[in-house]
C-alpha cells in the first residue's frame, strides 16, 4: 500500500511536468493549428538562460521569472518573424521550421554552454535529504510537492485565461476562423504571437522545474520530457487542455506503476515504450485523441 | 535566352551531353579521388536513397513520417544479422531487407495512416523513439546484441565485378561500396520515377492535394497510402543495408537509426525540393558537403568563420543547417531544385510539343498547385 | 451627407484585376444595394471597403480616408462586415460568437446580447450550442447579430439570402429594413435576389466586370426596361 502510494505520488509529480509541456503544445495548436516540435528545445534553451542569470548572482526565483519573460519574447518573436511568413506559404512548412528550430536551438545551446558533464542546477524548493513529509507512509519530498503545486496552479490560470477572459475568447476565435476574427477587430497577429509566447514561457518554467528535480542541466534536458509530453498531448487530444493534463498525469503515474511492479520482464528501458504503445492503441480507436475534437474538412 | 522544342534534335543533343557529363563525374570520383572522398559520396548516396523514400510518402503523398529512421534501422540490422549469424552473401540481404521492411511498413501503415496531420507526425515520432529501445530490449538481445550493437559485419571476399577490375583492401572496399551505392540509388530513382509518372503517381498527388476529393474521384485512398508507405519503407531499408555494408557496424545509437536520422532525411528532402524527383539528390549532396566542410569550423577558424564561430569548440554544422532550412522555407519553399529551375529557365526554355505522347501525359498529371 | 464614398476603388486577386475603379456613395441612414452577376466584383467591393483585401484608390468613411487601414482598425471606426458564407466561429458557442462580436467595445454588452436575442429568438434557444451545429438560416442570423454587437454605424452585408429558404430570407430582410428605418443604421447590401433587394433599398448600383454600369434610385432602376430584362427576369 505504501509502495503504491509512493508510485502514485512520484508519478503525479512527473506527470505534472509532462502535462505542463503538453499544455504548451496544446496552446500553440489551439491558437495557430501548428505543431511546435521545438517546444522542448525552447524550454531547454530558456532553462540555460535561467541557469546563466542565476550563476551571475541573481536569486533563482527571480531568474526563473526573467527566463519566462525571455521565453515569451523568444516564442512570440519566432512566430511573428518566421512562422507567420512560412504559414502563408504552406502549413506543412511550419512543422519543418519547428524541426529546424529544434536542431538550431539544441546546437546553439551546445555551442554556448559546452561542458560534457553539464551544469548544476538549483531547485526552487527545499531539496535536502530530510526535506520531506511522510503522509500515509509515503515520502512526499518538498520539491515534488512544489512541482505539483506550481504545475496545478499554472494549469488553473491557463484554464481561466482560456475560458473566462476576453483574450482567451479572442485566441479561440482566431483559431476557429482567422478571417472573421479580423472582421470583428481581433488583432490576430498579436494573438498568434502571444500563444507562441505563452507556450514558450510555460516551457521555461517547466524546464526550470525539470532542471531542479534532476539537479543537472545539459542540452538533452527536455528531450525525453518532450517525448512524454507529446504522447500526453496526442493521447488527450491536441486541442484539449483538460485532456493534456489528464493524459500527462496518467502517463506519469502509469509509468511509475509499470516500472515499479513489472520490472523483470519489461524493465526501466521499456517503460516509455509501454506508454507509446498504449497511445497507439488509443489513437486507433479515436484518431484525434481521447478529448480532442475532429475538425470537419471542406473539399 | 535559348528556346528549343521538346523532342527536337537540339533537345536530344543537350540531353546526351548532360548525361555524358554526369557519367564522367560519376566515373571520375572513384578512380581519381582519395578514399575518404569516395566514402563521403557513398554516404551521400545512402542518405539520398533514404530521403527519396521519405519523399514518396511526405513529398508526393503528403503524409508526415518521422519514423523512417526505424526502416533504415531495419535494413541495417537485417543485413548485419543475416551476414554475421547466418553467413549470407551481402548481395542477397538487400532482397531480405526490402521484403521485411515492406511488411513492417504495411503493418505500421495500416493503422497509422488512418490518423492525419499533426497526430500522424506525433505517432510516427513514437515509432522513431520506440525502435532503438526495442533494439536495446533485453529479451531481444539474442538477436540484436542489445545496447552495444553488432560491430563485426565482415565479408572477406569482395564479389568480382568484371568491369571494376580487381578490388583489394580498404581502398577496394570503398570503391566497391561506392559502385554498389550508386547502383542501388539508380534503381531506387528509376522505381520512384516510374511510380510518379504512372497512374499511381497521380493518385498520390491527388491524395496530397485533397484527400477527400481524391477519394471521391475514385482513388482507393487507404490502399494507396498503405502501399506507398510499404514501398517507401522498403526503399529506406536498402539505404540501411548500404550503411551497414559500408561501415560494418550497427548500433541502437547509430546516427540514422534514431529520431535524428528521420530529421536528417526530412532536412535533405526539404532543402533539395520536396515533391520533386531530383530534389533528394541535390539535397543529399549539399548536406554531406555542408556537414563535412562545417565540421572543422570552430576555435581554429580564421576570417569570417573564425569571427562568427571562433568562440566555441563545438561544430556549428547543425546550427547552420537549421538556419539554412528556415531560410529555404522562407524564400524558396520549392527547395534548391526550384531555384535551379528558375535559373535555367533564364538561359534555356524547352517548349513542350503536344504531339509527343509523353508530354500529353505530363500535362495531365501536373500537380494542381 | 455622404457617409461612405469610394473613388476609383481597384483590387485584384494575383494577376487578375477584379475591380477596375468603383465609385459608390452611401449617405447616412441610407440602405444601398449592389446588384450584378456572378464575378462582377460585388463581394470584392465589400472586402475592399472592410479591408480584407489589398486595394487602391480611395475609400472615405465619415470623412476619413481608410483605404490603407487594416480590417482590425476599420471595424473600430464603425464599419461591420457580414461576409459571404457567414463566417461564424463554428467551434464557439452562439453566445461566445456574440461576445467576440463586441471585441472592440469596452462598455457593458449584456443589454446588446439581450436585444439581439429578442430580435432573433432562435439564437437565444441555441445560445450554448456550437455555431457549427446551427442551420444555414440560424448561422446567417448569428452572423448579422455578431456584426451588430460592435454597434456599427455602417453595416456591410454580403448576400444574406444565399442558400436560404424564401421565408427565412424575408424574415432577415425585415430585420435589416427595421434596423435601417428605426435605428438609422446605414447599410450597404450585396444581393443576387434583385426583386427582394429593390423592395428594401433606396438606391442601387449595378456592377458588371468590375465597373459600375448603372446607378439610381430603386424605383428608377426597377422601371428601366433593359435592366429589368437583364437582371430581374422580365
Amino acid at each position: 500500500m505504501e509502495r503504491l502510494l509512493q508510485y502514485v505520488f512520484d508519478g503525479l509529480s512527473f506527470g505534472a511536468i509532462y502535462a505542463l509541456v503538453a499544455l504548451g503544445l496544446v496552446v500553440v495548436f489551439r491558437g495557430t493549428g501548428h505543431l511546435n516540435f521545438a517546444q522542448g528545445e525552447m524550454a531547454m534553451f530558456c532553462t540555460f538562460i535561467i541557469w546563466q542569470i542565476n550563476d551571475w548572482g541573481v536569486p533563482l526565483i527571480l531568474a526563473v521569472i526573467i527566463g519566462m519573460v525571455f521565453g515569451f519574447v523568444l516564442g512570440a518573436g519566432t512566430e511573428a518573424t518566421v512562422i507567420r511568413a512560412v504559414a502563408k506559404k504552406s502549413a506543412g512548412g511550419v512543422f519543418v521550421v519547428s524541426i529546424a528550430l529544434f536542431l538550431g536551438l539544441n546546437s546553439l545551446a551546445t555551442m554556448i554552454w559546452d561542458r560534457a558533464e553539464g551544469y548544476t542546477m538549483g531547485s526552487l524548493f527545499p531539496n535536502q535529504p530530510f526535506d520531506f513529509v511522510r503522509i500515509l507512509g509515503a515520502e512526499w519530498r518538498y520539491k515534488f510537492i512544489g512541482v505539483l503545486a506550481v504545475a496545478l496552479a499554472l494549469m488553473g490560470l491557463l484554464f481561466l485565461l482560456f475560458s473566462k477572459t476576453k483574450f482567451g475568447l479572442a485566441m479561440r476565435s482566431v483559431a476557429s476562423n482567422p478571417d472573421s476574427a479580423r472582421l470583428v477587430g481581433v488583432p490576430s497577429g498579436v494573438v498568434l504571437a502571444s500563444s507562441w509566447g505563452i507556450a514558450a514561457a510555460m516551457g521555461a518554467l517547466s524546464g526550470a522545474l525539470v532542471g531542479g528535480i534532476n539537479g543537472q542541466l545539459t542540452p538533452s534536458l527536455m528531450f525525453s520530457v518532450f517525448i512524454y509530453a507529446s504522447a500526453a498531448a496526442t493521447l488527450g487530444g491536441l486541442d484539449s487542455p483538460g485532456g493534456a493534463v489528464i493524459a500527462g498525469l496518467s502517463i506519469g503515474v502509469g509509468e511509475q506503476l509499470v516500472a515499479g511492479y513489472i520490472p523483470g520482464w519489461i524493465g526501466q528501458d521499456l517503460k516509455l515504450s509501454v506508454a507509446l504503445i498504449l497511445i497507439f492503441v488509443v489513437l486507433l480507436v479515436k484518431p484525434s485523441g481521447l478529448f480532442g475534437s475532429l475538425k470537419v474538412e471542406r473539399v | 535566352m535559348l528556346k528549343i522544342k521538346e523532342g527536337s534534335l537540339q533537345h536530344w543533343a543537350l540531353r546526351i551531353v548532360g548525361f555524358t557529363f554526369l557519367a564522367l563525374i560519376v566515373v571520375y570520383i572513384p578512380t581519381q579521388s582519395e578514399t575518404a572522398r569516395i566514402g563521403q559520396f557513398t554516404s551521400a548516396f545512402t542518405l539520398i536513397i533514404a530521403a527519396m523514400s521519405l519523399n514518396m510518402v511526405l513529398g508526393f503523398t503528403g503524409q508526415i513520417s518521422l519514423g523512417h529512421s526505424a526502416f533504415f534501422g531495419i535494413g541495417g540490422y537485417t543485413a548485419a544479422i543475416l551476414i554475421r549469424d547466418h553467413g549470407w552473401s551481402p548481395g542477397y540481404t538487400f532482397y531480405a531487407a526490402a521484403v521485411i521492411a515492406f511488411v513492417v511498413g504495411c503493418l505500421i501503415g495500416l493503422p497509422v495512416l488512418r490518423i492525419r496531420g499533426s497526430y500522424l507526425a506525433l505517432v510516427t515520432l513514437a515509432v522513431a523513439v520506440l525502435f532503438p529501445t526495442l533494439l536495446r530490449w533485453k529479451k531481444l538481445e539474442w538477436l540484436t546484441d542489445g545496447a552495444k550493437g553488432i560491430d563485426s559485419v565482415k565479408y572477406d571476399e569482395l564479389p568480382v565485378w568484371p568491369i571494376l577490375g580487381e578490388l583489394k583492401g580498404r581502398d577496394g572496399r570503398a570503391v566497391f561500396a561506392y559502385w554498389l551505392g550508386l547502383l542501388v540509388l539508380v534503381i531506387v530513382y528509376l522505381v520512384c520515377r516510374g511510380l510518379i509518372k504512372s497512374r499511381v503517381g497521380r493518385s498520390l498527388i491527388a491524395i496530397r492535394d485533397n484527400e477527400t476529393a481524391a477519394a471521391v474521384m475514385g482513388v482507393n485512398v487507404t490502399r494507396t497510402k498503405v502501399l506507398i508507405f510499404g514501398i517507401s519503407a522498403s526503399m529506406c531499408s536498402l539505404a540501411g543495408v548500404l550503411a551497414t555494408l559500408k561501415t560494418g557496424v550497427v548500433t541502437p545509437d547509430g546516427h540514422y537509426v534514431t529520431l535524428l536520422g528521420s530529421i536528417i532525411f526530412l532536412l535533405i528532402m526539404v532543402v533539395g525540393g520536396a515533391g520533386t524527383l531530383s530534389g533528394p539528390i541535390i539535397g543529399g549532396l549539399v548536406y554531406v558537403w555542408l556537414d563535412n566542410t562545417t565540421r572543422g569550423i570552430g576555435t581554429d577558424s580564421t576570417g569570417v568563420l573564425g569571427f562568427l564561430f571562433g568562440w566555441t569548440d563545438q561544430s556549428p554544422a547543425t546550427l547552420i543547417l537549421g538556419l539554412a532550412l528556415i531560410v529555404i522555407m522562407l524564400f524558396a519553399p520549392t527547395g534548391l531544385v526550384g531555384i535551379l529551375r528558375k535559373l535555367t529557365r533564364r538561359i534555356l526554355t524547352v517548349t513542350p510539343s503536344l504531339s509527343s505522347r509523353r508530354t500529353v501525359r505530363e500535362v495531365l498529371q501536373r500537380p494542381s498547385r | 451627407m455622404t457617409f461612405l464614398k469610394t473613388v476609383g476603388l481597384r483590387a485584384s486577386y494575383g494577376q487578375v484585376d477584379v475591380l477596375l475603379g468603383i465609385d459608390i456613395d452611401v449617405n447616412e441612414g441610407e440602405m444601398v444595394v449592389v446588384l450584378g452577376a456572378n464575378g462582377a466584383g460585388k463581394t470584392t467591393t465589400m472586402r475592399a471597403v472592410s479591408g480584407t483585401i489589398a486595394r487602391s484608390g480611395s475609400v472615405i468613411f465619415d470623412g476619413q480616408e481608410i483605404v490603407s487601414q487594416s480590417a482590425e482598425s476599420i471595424v473600430r471606426l464603425g464599419v461591420a462586415h457580414v461576409p459571404q458564407g457567414r463566417g461564424t466561429f463554428s467551434e464557439l458557442t452562439v453566445e461566445e460568437n456574440l461576445r467576440i462580436g463586441a471585441y472592440i467595445r469596452k462598455d457593458s454588452i449584456e443589454s446588446d446580447i439581450a436585444r439581439w436575442y429578442k430580435t432573433f429568438p432562435r439564437l437565444e434557444e441555441r445560445q450554448n450550442q456550437r455555431a457549427g451545429s446551427l442551420s444555414g438560416g440560424e448561422q446567417q442570423m448569428l452572423a448579422i447579430a455578431r456584426a451588430l454587437m460592435s454597434r456599427p454605424r455602417l453595416l456591410l452585408c454580403d448576400e444574406p439570402s444565399l442558400g436560404l429558404a424564401p421565408l427565412i430570407t424575408q424574415e432577415l430582410f425585415e430585420v435589416l429594413k427595421n434596423l435601417n428605418e428605426q435605428d438609422g443604421l446605414s447599410v450597404l447590401l450585396v444581393e443576387q435576389n434583385a426583386n427582394l433587394a429593390l423592395k428594401v433599398a433606396s438606391r442601387v448600383y449595378l456592377l458588371e466586370t468590375g465597373q459600375v454600369v448603372a446607378s439610381g434610385s430603386a424605383e428608377a432602376i426597377a422601371g428601366d426596361e433593359r435592366i429589368r430584362k437583364a437582371y430581374l427576369g422580365g
